[in-house]
């Protein structure tokens, strides 16, 4: 299952915990960015998120020069070339994205555009493309889930063409990741939920499919761990910012774990069924994850005896016969997703979503098996077998 | 001493053992599409004139085949009529020998960061498919399942046999024409 070969990279500065956001006029002095821009969408702006970044901004003397709200949950060509407009026009030299994954994709597609020049984003697409460090860019996750603060990629859609273009790059990462818990204090319970499965869902993947390393293991399984204890909690103190850091924490962990380790068939399904009936990402990840570790099960039970031990804790750990740890860690996670629909009514099955027909699941699967993630995932997958593990999430 | 005199000649090697598995895995490609409905059924849903590369980098051996329509492919050789793709691309000379001497799986070599997709990753892991499907019938099984990431179970013996008789036999008129050519 190991390799004896791996490549593990993340440049990413993390600074997190109280008064992180503080840390940005320092972080950008050292970067030599004297103008920076905000970029950000209107969710974030309206829950007066981006005050007390402008807050600790002004404190250290440091101007924001423009602030971007209008990023859609969708981002697209035309709006990285509007921002990228915007950014010239006000002459800034970095870039803070504020937000969630759309936010930051579209942050690092507009820092490709003013490093590089153009305002053609479609350009650049691919991997590989670019070739040099691009301007001072700066991340603060409002989510705690999709990691995209460290990850190196990211996705814009091009509206015209109808098609979502990926760029991938070591140069698209942030030079710093800012995670402050008061960024993730007002999240609402349905969305701390679903995002915080996202997370393990990352973590778990990155643990069990092929391209899992050491590195990438250490974090995944500290990720695992944070999850498994805060969740709940926050569940029920929406207001714990020990928990909600610990879950943000959780999440920058698991995001440097897959994007070192890469995920398997939960993510494979979770994108297709994001395509076709739109559900969000996390509450795919967490809807799908025990059937596809079933489906998986006899290819991974080593691994996945081991992450009981961060699901449960020491003591069941431990009374748990070896032979059976594996389907004890399914059981920790069905009984993890029981707990959420009782407190936010996260859905557990397609059927709960109430937005899936069951005579999509054929297109689901076949979306499924062209997902580039698919090709880590541990057990070869057909057509056959994405159709059966979508039948038994059905209900 | 030995070791340093041998070096260059275990690389040529390794070049031409590259550079011939190439040339028959792109025979193979156009001659399974030719063969076998489950290829063609993969093939479809390409676009018609979808070049597909792989190849060494940076400038090392390729494989160019081109989807002519109907599930069919046409090999190129070494030459693209036009720009690609879609490209899978070994990022060095000994990962492309691993896997073309099966000692690596190809989903491993994904994995383990060996080569690189450039274009289309839909395509890239359809094509992917295609050609674990050609190394199911034309290897011996127990190559085969060091090659792939599991043999299809439903590949039965009989099946395998005539398919590969078919797929070598257009592997060899072809290797015969361009030779003749």
């Amino acid at each position: 299952m190991s390799n004896s070969y791996y490549e593990f990279f993340c440049p990413v500065k993390v600074i997190a915990g109280k008064a992180a956001l503080e840390h940005i006029p320092y972080e950008l002095s050292g970067l030599a960015a004297k103008r920076p821009m905000i970029v950000t969408d209107k969710g974030v702006r309206a829950a007066g998120l981006l005050d007390p970044v402008i807050a600790a901004c002004e404190e250290s003397g440091l101007e924001i020069i423009s602030i971007y709200d209008d990023v859609p949950p969708d981002s697209s060509t035309t709006v990285v070339r509007d921002i990228a407009a915007v950014y010239r026009k006000e002459k800034c030299d970095s870039i803070i994205a504020i937000g969630g994954g759309s936010a930051i994709d579209t942050g690092k597609a507009v820092n490709i555009l003013v490093s590089e020049g153009g305002d053609d984003i479609a350009k650049y697409t691919g991997a590989g493309v670019l070739k040099r460090p691009l301007k001072p860019f700066l991340v603060v996750p409002t989510t705690a889930g999709t990691g995209s603060e460290v990850t190196s990629i990211a996705v814009i859609t091009d509206e015209k063409k109808g098609v979502k273009l990926p760029f991938t790059s070591s140069y698209l990462l942030p030079n710093a990741a800012v995670i402050d818990p008061r960024m993730t204090l007002t999240l609402p319970p349905h969305i701390t939920a679903a995002t915080a499965m996202d997370a393990m869902t990352h973590a778990i993947e990155s643990f069990t499919c092929m391209a899992k390393n050491p590195l990438s293991d250490a974090y995944a399984a500290a990720a695992i761990k944070k999850v498994s204890r805060s969740l709940l909690q926050v569940m029920d103190n929406p207001k714990d910012s020990d928990g909600r850091l610990e879950l943000a924490q959780a999440s920058t962990m698991a995001g440097i774990a897959f994007s070192n380790s890469m995920v398997g068939l939960v993510h494979s399904l979770g994108h297709a069924t994001g395509a076709i009936c739109h559900l969000p990402h996390g509450l795919c990840m967490s809807l799908y994850l025990p059937y596809v570790l079933e489906y998986n099960l006899e290819t991974i039970r080593e691994p996945l005896s081991e992450l009981l031990l961060y699901l449960e804790g020491p003591e069941v750990y431990a009374a748990t016969p070896s032979s059976r740890r594996a389907e004890a860690s399914i059981s920790a996670l069905r009984k993890l997703r029981d707990a959420l629909y009782k407190r936010c009514k996260l859905p557990r099955t397609l059927k709960e979503t109430g937005k899936v027909t069951e005579d999509q699941l054929d297109q689901i699967a076949e979306m499924a098996l062209d997902d580039g993630s698919i090709m880590f995932n541990p057990k070869e997958v057909n057509l056959k077998d994405a159709r059966a593990v979508l039948q038994r999430a059905w209900a | 001493m030995l070791a340093k005199r041998i070096q260059p000649m275990a690389s040529q090697a390794k070049r031409l053992y590259v550079e011939l598995m190439f040339q028959v895995m792109g025979r193979a490609l156009q001659a399974v599409s030719e063969v076998d409905s489950e290829v063609q059924g993969e093939a479809r849903t390409l676009p018609e004139r979808f070049l597909f590369e792989m190849m060494v980098m940076p400038d090392g051996s390729k494989l160019i085949v081109e989807h002519i329509g109907d599930g069919r492919f046409h090999y190129h050789g070494n030459s693209a009529p036009r720009p690609v793709d879609v490209s899978i691309k070994f990022k060095h000379l000994t990962h492309a020998f691993l896997v073309l001497s099966f000692q690596e799986k190809t989903s491993v070599a994904f994995a383990n960061d060996r080569m690189l997709v450039d274009g289309d990753v839909s395509y890239a892991v359809r094509m992917t498919r295609v050609l674990n499907r050609l190394e199911a019938f034309i290897l011996p099984k127990i190559i085969a399942e060091r090659a792939v990431k599991e043999y299809p179970a439903n590949l039965h013996l009989p099946e395998k046999l005539i398919s590969a008789a078919q797929i070598y036999l257009k592997v060899a008129t072809h290797f015969v024409q361009t030779v003749r050519a």
